[in-house]
């Protein structure tokens, strides 16, 4: 189903992306202010339609996780440098601070990485000045993450809530900061999937750190989603060590 | 001399964002819509690269690569797959079956040219 999905609006995205270009001739102002209003919401329809199709495999217990052996120390690395451009735009710093001779781990570090980039790309959104700061460490057999930042906070009563579909505590954010509402309930299934937690610790008007536990080994794939006993072992592929 | 790009994309609305994308660069296009029309065309015309889809009826990309790369005067062709997106394994898969280069749908066309221009500078 998801190729139905996307192959249409990637031929939306594409030919408003000639048209912005320019290879078709030159737009007038406004209509070049209305394509990329028409970019933008393209692109928020693309990444709605990626994080339903993740949800909606995980619900069903089709989402296969590929343990292998990884380096923290370059997940992070991976993850700065992918939000360090959104970051300076907005004249923001993303800091991250690695302990010394961390062990080799072994997840899924591709889900692990599309995680903390969900955590450190939400804190970037919703923080207007200071920094974000990454720290992984690891402590009685699990890697320990954490993502402070220095933006607005999350009042105590809503930190139950953000982590489910379609909640950002400020509706009137979604569309403003360009969520798809679905960032932090995915993270939160792929982190337990894998017999990790996933937190958050703030108060309004003092930021907020989002922190995942995760075994430094994982070894088998929790699937609480799958139905019947709970405990049916979700798909796995072994990677190569 | 233009610079002669081969194209074997079933979807009509790909291949024409690739032809307007690709002419105003300046290349000269040939597009075949099935992997065993690609083989043909790419044994008929020799083009300087291929731009592989690899969802693709009749024979995927990866069948239509290696029989490509079985032709002695196609051995070095730069063959470039464009694949769906989450597909995992799809760039080891894509390099094993012959491929020089890896484009994930959804592409941006500017991200299309710049892979070509890797191959074929301007």
């Amino acid at each position: 189903m998801s190729h139905e999905l996307r192959t249409p609006l990637n031929a939306i995205l594409g030919y408003a992306e000639l048209l912005a270009d320019g290879i078709y001739g030159e737009l007038a102002p406004r209509a070049s202010g209305v394509l990329e209003r028409v970019q933008n919401n393209g692109r928020h329809l693309l990444a709605l339609i990626n994080d339903v199709l993740d949800l909606s495999k995980i619900e069903a217990g089709q989402l296969v996780f590929t343990l292998e052996d990884y380096s923290l120390a370059e997940v992070v690395q991976s993850v700065v440098s992918a939000t360090e451009g959104m970051a300076r735009n907005k004249g923001l710093a993303v800091t991250a601070e690695v302990a010394p001779g961390l062990p080799t781990g072994h997840a899924d570090a591709r889900r692990l990485q599309q995680v903390l980039l969900n955590l450190v790309g939400n804190a970037v959104k919703f923080t207007d000045e200071g920094e974000v700061a990454i720290r992984a460490a690891a402590e009685h057999g699990s890697f320990v993450l954490s993502v402070r930042d220095t933006g607005p906070g999350i009042a105590p009563e809503d930190h139950g809530r953000i982590f489910d579909e379609f909640q950002q505590v400020d509706s009137s954010n979604t569309r403003k900061k360009g969520g798809t509402g679905l960032g932090l309930a995915i993270s939160k299934r792929m982190i337990e999937m894998q017999g990790g937690t996933i937190s958050v610790d703030s108060a309004l008007g003092e930021g907020a750190t989002f922190r995942v536990v995760l075994p430094i080994r994982v070894e088998e794939i929790i699937d609480e989603a799958a139905g019947g006993s709970g405990r049916d072992p979700a798909p796995v592929l072994r990677g190569a060590a | 001399m233009t610079k002669r790009i081969l194209v074997i994309e079933d979807t009509e609305d790909n291949r024409q964002i690739v032809r307007d994308l690709l002419e105003s660069a300046g290349y000269a296009l040939i597009e075949a819509l099935d992997g065993l029309e690609g083989v043909a065309a790419a044994e008929r015309e020799h083009p300087d690269l291929i731009l592989m889809d690899i969802q693709l009826p009749g024979i995927d990309g990866y069948e239509a690569t290696r029989r490509i790369r079985a032709v002695p005067a196609l051995a070095t062709v730069p063959i470039i797959a464009v694949t769906s997106y989450a597909l995992s394994g799809d760039e080891a898969k894509t390099r094993a079956a012959g491929c020089d280069g890896y484009v994930a749908k959804p592409f941006s066309p500017r991200q299309l040219l710049a892979k070509i221009r890797e191959f074929l500078p301007p």
